[in-house]
Protein backbone atom coordinates (compact mmCIF):
# COMPACT_ATOMS: atom_id res chain seq x y z
CA UNK A 1 0.00 0.00 0.00
CA UNK A 2 2.84 2.35 0.62
CA UNK A 3 4.46 1.78 -1.98
CA UNK A 4 1.66 2.12 -4.52
CA UNK A 5 0.97 6.09 -2.71
CA UNK A 6 4.96 6.49 -2.92
CA UNK A 7 4.18 5.21 -7.15
CA UNK A 8 1.24 7.79 -7.73
CA UNK A 9 2.90 10.55 -5.74
CA UNK A 10 5.70 10.32 -7.64
CA UNK A 11 3.92 9.92 -10.96
CA UNK A 12 1.74 12.75 -10.27
CA UNK A 13 5.06 14.79 -9.91
CA UNK A 14 6.07 13.83 -13.27
CA UNK A 15 5.69 17.15 -15.83
CA UNK A 16 4.36 14.38 -18.27
CA UNK A 17 1.73 13.94 -16.24
CA UNK A 18 0.21 17.00 -16.93
CA UNK A 19 1.08 17.31 -20.59
CA UNK A 20 -1.01 18.36 -23.16
CA UNK A 21 -0.49 16.69 -26.67
CA UNK A 22 -2.05 18.70 -29.82
CA UNK A 23 -1.40 17.91 -33.58
CA UNK A 24 -1.22 21.17 -35.27
CA UNK A 25 -1.35 21.15 -39.23
CA UNK A 26 -1.01 23.47 -42.09
CA UNK A 27 -3.53 22.44 -44.40
CA UNK A 28 -3.26 22.87 -48.73
CA UNK A 29 -6.00 23.46 -50.08
CA UNK A 30 -8.55 24.33 -47.51
CA UNK A 31 -10.29 27.32 -49.33
CA UNK A 32 -13.90 26.93 -47.90
CA UNK A 33 -16.15 26.24 -44.80
CA UNK A 34 -18.18 24.29 -46.86
CA UNK A 35 -15.46 21.87 -48.38
CA UNK A 36 -13.85 21.75 -45.64
CA UNK A 37 -16.43 20.32 -43.26
CA UNK A 38 -15.24 16.55 -44.21
CA UNK A 39 -12.10 17.16 -42.08
CA UNK A 40 -14.26 18.30 -39.11
CA UNK A 41 -16.61 14.98 -39.56
CA UNK A 42 -13.62 12.91 -39.79
CA UNK A 43 -11.30 14.40 -36.94
CA UNK A 44 -14.79 13.98 -34.17
CA UNK A 45 -15.09 10.96 -35.29
CA UNK A 46 -12.02 9.92 -34.06
CA UNK A 47 -12.23 7.75 -30.56
CA UNK A 48 -8.78 9.80 -29.30
CA UNK A 49 -10.19 12.84 -29.91
CA UNK A 50 -10.59 15.65 -27.24
CA UNK A 51 -11.39 18.42 -28.82
CA UNK A 52 -10.14 19.45 -32.70
CA UNK A 53 -9.96 23.33 -34.14
CA UNK A 54 -9.92 23.88 -37.87
CA UNK A 55 -9.12 27.50 -39.00
CA UNK A 56 -9.50 28.53 -42.90
CA UNK A 57 -7.14 31.55 -42.62
CA UNK A 58 -4.07 30.34 -40.76
CA UNK A 59 -4.80 27.03 -42.73
CA UNK A 60 -4.19 24.88 -39.53
CA UNK A 61 -6.09 21.73 -38.22
CA UNK A 62 -5.45 20.85 -34.79
CA UNK A 63 -5.85 17.74 -33.08
CA UNK A 64 -5.53 17.32 -29.03
CA UNK A 65 -5.54 14.02 -28.09
CA UNK A 66 -7.22 12.10 -24.79
CA UNK A 67 -5.14 11.43 -22.18
CA UNK A 68 -2.91 8.44 -22.53
CA UNK A 69 -4.17 7.93 -26.44
CA UNK A 70 -2.08 7.93 -29.47
CA UNK A 71 -2.75 8.78 -33.34
CA UNK A 72 0.47 8.22 -35.32
CA UNK A 73 1.39 11.54 -37.88
CA UNK A 74 1.16 9.57 -40.58
CA UNK A 75 -2.26 8.29 -39.76
CA UNK A 76 -3.33 11.67 -38.88
CA UNK A 77 -2.04 12.60 -42.20
CA UNK A 78 -4.20 10.32 -44.15
CA UNK A 79 -6.82 11.60 -42.13
CA UNK A 80 -6.78 14.86 -43.78
CA UNK A 81 -5.77 13.02 -47.40
CA UNK A 82 -8.71 11.01 -47.07
CA UNK A 83 -10.84 14.46 -46.47
CA UNK A 84 -9.56 15.23 -49.64
CA UNK A 85 -6.32 18.09 -48.65
CA UNK A 86 -2.47 17.49 -48.07
CA UNK A 87 -0.63 18.28 -45.25
CA UNK A 88 2.62 20.92 -45.42
CA UNK A 89 3.76 20.95 -42.09
CA UNK A 90 2.69 19.33 -38.99
CA UNK A 91 4.04 19.09 -35.80
CA UNK A 92 3.45 17.93 -32.09
CA UNK A 93 2.64 20.75 -29.37
CA UNK A 94 2.18 20.89 -25.32
CA UNK A 95 -0.37 23.45 -26.43
CA UNK A 96 -4.34 22.69 -25.79
CA UNK A 97 -7.07 23.34 -28.98
CA UNK A 98 -8.64 26.63 -26.59
CA UNK A 99 -4.75 28.19 -26.71
CA UNK A 100 -4.00 27.04 -30.19
CA UNK A 101 -7.26 28.93 -31.32
CA UNK A 102 -6.75 31.77 -28.39
CA UNK A 103 -2.87 31.66 -30.72
CA UNK A 104 -4.14 31.98 -34.20
CA UNK A 105 -6.82 34.40 -32.86
CA UNK A 106 -4.77 36.95 -31.85
CA UNK A 107 -1.88 36.42 -34.94
CA UNK A 108 -5.03 36.81 -37.06
CA UNK A 109 -5.97 40.42 -34.84
CA UNK A 110 -2.48 41.39 -35.62
CA UNK A 111 -2.90 41.17 -39.09
CA UNK A 112 -6.34 42.52 -39.68
CA UNK A 113 -4.73 45.64 -37.57
CA UNK A 114 -1.96 46.34 -39.41
CA UNK B 1 -56.23 24.69 -50.50
CA UNK B 2 -54.60 25.99 -48.01
CA UNK B 3 -52.63 22.34 -47.56
CA UNK B 4 -51.80 22.92 -51.26
CA UNK B 5 -50.33 25.55 -51.00
CA UNK B 6 -48.20 24.69 -47.72
CA UNK B 7 -47.03 21.30 -49.60
CA UNK B 8 -45.71 23.36 -52.91
CA UNK B 9 -43.90 26.25 -50.35
CA UNK B 10 -42.73 22.51 -48.58
CA UNK B 11 -41.35 21.70 -51.66
CA UNK B 12 -39.85 24.87 -53.05
CA UNK B 13 -37.52 25.07 -49.76
CA UNK B 14 -36.93 21.89 -49.89
CA UNK B 15 -35.48 22.24 -53.31
CA UNK B 16 -33.51 25.42 -52.17
CA UNK B 17 -32.02 23.12 -49.79
CA UNK B 18 -29.62 21.83 -51.94
CA UNK B 19 -26.71 22.72 -54.90
CA UNK B 20 -26.41 24.33 -57.45
CA UNK B 21 -25.13 21.97 -60.14
CA UNK B 22 -22.65 24.77 -61.56
CA UNK B 23 -21.00 24.95 -57.92
CA UNK B 24 -17.19 24.07 -57.25
CA UNK B 25 -17.98 20.89 -55.48
CA UNK B 26 -19.89 17.97 -57.25
CA UNK B 27 -19.56 15.63 -54.27
CA UNK B 28 -19.24 15.85 -50.80
CA UNK B 29 -16.64 14.60 -48.49
CA UNK B 30 -16.14 10.01 -48.10
CA UNK B 31 -19.44 8.47 -46.75
CA UNK B 32 -21.62 11.79 -47.26
CA UNK B 33 -24.75 12.46 -49.58
CA UNK B 34 -25.32 16.17 -51.52
CA UNK B 35 -28.62 17.34 -52.73
CA UNK B 36 -28.14 19.68 -55.58
CA UNK B 37 -30.46 22.10 -57.49
CA UNK B 38 -30.56 24.71 -60.35
CA UNK B 39 -33.63 26.31 -60.52
CA UNK B 40 -34.38 29.43 -63.34
CA UNK B 41 -36.84 29.98 -65.99
CA UNK B 42 -34.84 27.81 -68.74
CA UNK B 43 -34.07 25.05 -67.11
CA UNK B 44 -34.45 23.40 -64.15
CA UNK B 45 -32.08 20.57 -62.54
CA UNK B 46 -31.72 18.07 -59.47
CA UNK B 47 -29.17 15.68 -58.32
CA UNK B 48 -28.63 13.91 -55.51
CA UNK B 49 -25.38 11.57 -54.81
CA UNK B 50 -24.18 9.40 -52.23
CA UNK B 51 -19.84 9.50 -51.80
CA UNK B 52 -18.51 6.07 -50.88
CA UNK B 53 -15.17 7.66 -51.03
CA UNK B 54 -13.17 10.46 -52.06
CA UNK B 55 -13.45 11.43 -55.11
CA UNK B 56 -16.38 9.21 -56.19
CA UNK B 57 -20.14 9.49 -56.09
CA UNK B 58 -23.05 8.26 -57.37
CA UNK B 59 -26.68 9.37 -57.44
CA UNK B 60 -29.66 10.00 -59.18
CA UNK B 61 -30.26 13.23 -61.41
CA UNK B 62 -33.04 14.92 -63.55
CA UNK B 63 -33.30 17.70 -66.02
CA UNK B 64 -35.96 19.91 -67.90
CA UNK B 65 -35.20 22.11 -70.83
CA UNK B 66 -36.92 23.30 -73.63
CA UNK B 67 -36.24 25.21 -77.04
CA UNK B 68 -38.33 28.22 -78.51
CA UNK B 69 -41.81 26.97 -78.58
CA UNK B 70 -40.70 23.38 -77.43
CA UNK B 71 -42.64 21.18 -75.54
CA UNK B 72 -39.73 20.77 -72.46
CA UNK B 73 -38.34 17.81 -72.06
CA UNK B 74 -37.14 15.57 -69.04
CA UNK B 75 -34.48 13.22 -68.89
CA UNK B 76 -34.37 11.19 -65.97
CA UNK B 77 -30.82 9.19 -65.10
CA UNK B 78 -28.54 7.87 -63.22
CA UNK B 79 -26.03 10.10 -62.56
CA UNK B 80 -21.59 9.65 -61.63
CA UNK B 81 -18.87 12.35 -60.91
CA UNK B 82 -15.31 11.75 -60.70
CA UNK B 83 -12.79 13.84 -59.83
CA UNK B 84 -10.00 13.41 -61.93
CA UNK B 85 -7.16 15.69 -60.63
CA UNK B 86 -6.92 17.77 -57.46
CA UNK B 87 -4.34 20.64 -56.73
CA UNK B 88 -3.89 21.60 -53.53
CA UNK B 89 -2.38 24.45 -53.30
CA UNK B 90 -0.83 26.79 -50.09
CA UNK B 91 -3.83 29.31 -50.04
CA UNK B 92 -5.93 27.72 -53.62
CA UNK B 93 -7.49 24.36 -54.67
CA UNK B 94 -8.11 23.46 -58.60
CA UNK B 95 -9.58 20.45 -59.53
CA UNK B 96 -10.83 18.51 -62.79
CA UNK B 97 -14.01 16.48 -62.80
CA UNK B 98 -16.15 14.36 -65.30
CA UNK B 99 -20.04 14.06 -64.46
CA UNK B 100 -22.55 12.32 -66.52
CA UNK B 101 -25.54 11.02 -66.29
CA UNK B 102 -27.17 8.30 -68.77
CA UNK B 103 -31.25 7.77 -68.59
CA UNK B 104 -34.08 8.42 -70.64
CA UNK B 105 -35.40 11.81 -72.19
CA UNK B 106 -39.30 12.28 -72.27
CA UNK B 107 -41.50 15.08 -73.70
CA UNK B 108 -40.47 17.31 -76.69
CA UNK B 109 -37.99 14.29 -77.44
CA UNK B 110 -37.90 11.06 -76.27
CA UNK B 111 -35.41 7.48 -75.86
CA UNK B 112 -31.91 7.14 -74.31
CA UNK B 113 -30.51 10.59 -73.33
CA UNK B 114 -26.83 10.86 -71.93
CA UNK B 115 -24.88 13.82 -70.30
CA UNK B 116 -20.84 13.64 -69.91
CA UNK B 117 -19.33 16.79 -68.61
CA UNK B 118 -16.06 17.59 -67.97
CA UNK B 119 -15.30 20.84 -65.84
CA UNK B 120 -12.55 22.62 -64.21
CA UNK B 121 -12.72 25.14 -60.85
CA UNK B 122 -9.88 26.92 -59.37
CA UNK B 123 -10.87 28.90 -55.89
CA UNK B 124 -8.88 30.43 -53.33
CA UNK B 125 -10.45 32.31 -50.18
CA UNK B 126 -10.85 35.01 -52.42
CA UNK B 127 -11.01 34.28 -55.93
CA UNK B 128 -13.38 31.77 -57.94
CA UNK B 129 -13.04 30.61 -61.18
CA UNK B 130 -15.26 27.31 -63.45
CA UNK B 131 -15.31 26.18 -66.33
CA UNK B 132 -18.00 23.65 -67.68
CA UNK B 133 -18.66 22.33 -70.82
CA UNK B 134 -21.51 19.43 -70.97
CA UNK B 135 -23.30 16.97 -73.92
CA UNK B 136 -26.80 16.92 -73.52
CA UNK B 137 -28.39 14.42 -76.06
CA UNK B 138 -30.97 12.05 -77.09
CA UNK B 139 -32.58 10.80 -80.52
CA UNK B 140 -33.04 14.56 -82.65
CA UNK B 141 -31.98 16.44 -79.59
CA UNK B 142 -29.32 19.03 -78.48
CA UNK B 143 -29.14 20.52 -75.49
CA UNK B 144 -24.96 20.92 -75.36
CA UNK B 145 -24.00 23.28 -72.69
CA UNK B 146 -21.03 25.52 -71.90
CA UNK B 147 -20.55 27.52 -68.74
CA UNK B 148 -17.93 30.22 -66.90
CA UNK B 149 -18.09 31.19 -63.55
CA UNK B 150 -16.07 33.65 -61.52
CA UNK B 151 -15.99 35.75 -58.95
CA UNK B 152 -14.53 37.22 -55.28
CA UNK B 153 -15.44 37.01 -51.26
CA UNK B 154 -16.07 40.11 -50.18
CA UNK B 155 -13.86 39.61 -47.18
CA UNK B 156 -12.07 36.45 -45.59
CA UNK B 157 -13.92 34.31 -42.65
CA UNK B 158 -13.48 31.93 -39.97
CA UNK B 159 -14.57 28.13 -40.00
CA UNK B 160 -17.61 29.15 -38.75
CA UNK B 161 -18.78 32.13 -40.30
CA UNK B 162 -20.58 32.51 -43.48
CA UNK B 163 -18.78 34.12 -46.51
CA UNK B 164 -20.26 36.32 -48.96
CA UNK B 165 -19.53 35.93 -52.82
CA UNK B 166 -20.18 37.67 -56.07
CA UNK B 167 -20.30 35.15 -58.42
CA UNK B 168 -21.33 35.86 -62.12
CA UNK B 169 -22.27 33.03 -64.73
CA UNK B 170 -22.21 33.30 -68.69
CA UNK B 171 -23.96 30.10 -69.92
CA UNK B 172 -24.70 28.93 -73.20
CA UNK B 173 -27.28 26.57 -74.34
CA UNK B 174 -27.97 25.14 -77.83
CA UNK B 175 -31.65 25.45 -78.99
CA UNK B 176 -32.36 27.07 -75.44
CA UNK B 177 -33.77 30.65 -74.88
CA UNK B 178 -32.04 32.83 -74.78
CA UNK B 179 -29.26 31.37 -75.67
CA UNK B 180 -26.78 33.47 -73.46
CA UNK B 181 -28.03 33.51 -69.78
CA UNK B 182 -25.41 35.49 -67.41
CA UNK B 183 -26.05 35.64 -63.93
CA UNK B 184 -25.04 37.91 -61.53
CA UNK B 185 -25.33 36.03 -58.19
CA UNK B 186 -24.62 36.38 -54.44
CA UNK B 187 -23.54 33.50 -52.71
CA UNK B 188 -23.55 32.37 -49.01
CA UNK B 189 -21.05 29.54 -47.97
CA UNK B 190 -20.94 28.16 -44.44
CA UNK B 191 -19.71 24.85 -43.06
CA UNK B 192 -23.31 23.80 -43.26
CA UNK B 193 -24.96 25.48 -46.12
CA UNK B 194 -24.33 27.33 -49.43
CA UNK B 195 -27.21 29.29 -50.70
CA UNK B 196 -27.33 31.65 -53.87
CA UNK B 197 -29.50 33.97 -55.14
CA UNK B 198 -28.96 35.41 -58.39
CA UNK B 199 -31.02 36.77 -61.61
CA UNK B 200 -30.63 35.66 -65.34
CA UNK B 201 -29.99 38.30 -67.73
CA UNK B 202 -31.53 41.26 -65.85
CA UNK B 203 -31.06 43.87 -68.51
CA UNK B 204 -33.49 41.68 -70.50
CA UNK B 205 -37.21 42.58 -70.06
CA UNK B 206 -39.02 39.32 -70.40
CA UNK B 207 -35.50 37.27 -70.31
CA UNK B 208 -35.21 38.47 -66.88
CA UNK B 209 -35.26 35.72 -64.46
CA UNK B 210 -34.50 35.16 -60.68
CA UNK B 211 -32.43 31.77 -60.27
CA UNK B 212 -32.24 29.96 -56.51
CA UNK B 213 -29.65 27.65 -55.80
CA UNK B 214 -28.74 26.02 -52.52
CA UNK B 215 -26.62 23.64 -51.46
CA UNK B 216 -27.11 20.82 -48.17
CA UNK B 217 -24.18 17.88 -47.75
CA UNK B 218 -25.26 15.34 -44.93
Amino acid sequence: MKKLLVTLMLSAMTPAAFAVTTIKAEVNGMVCAFCAKGIEKKLNSLPQKQAAFVDLKSRVVALQLKDGQEVSNDAFSKVIQDAGYSVSKLERVNQTVDAIQAEVAKAEQKTGSK
Amino acid sequence: MLKQHIVATGAFVLSQMMLPVHAAALMGFEDSAMLMTEIGRYNQEWMLNYSPTLGHAIGVEQMRMSGKGEQATTISGINYTGLIKRWNLPSAQANVWFNGSVGEARGQYDGFAYTPSLQFDVESTRLYFLAKARVIRAPHMNFDTAAVQAGFSFYETGFNETQPWFVIEAKTMRNNDPGLQVTPALRLINKNYFLEFGVTNPWQGEGFAPRLNAMFVF
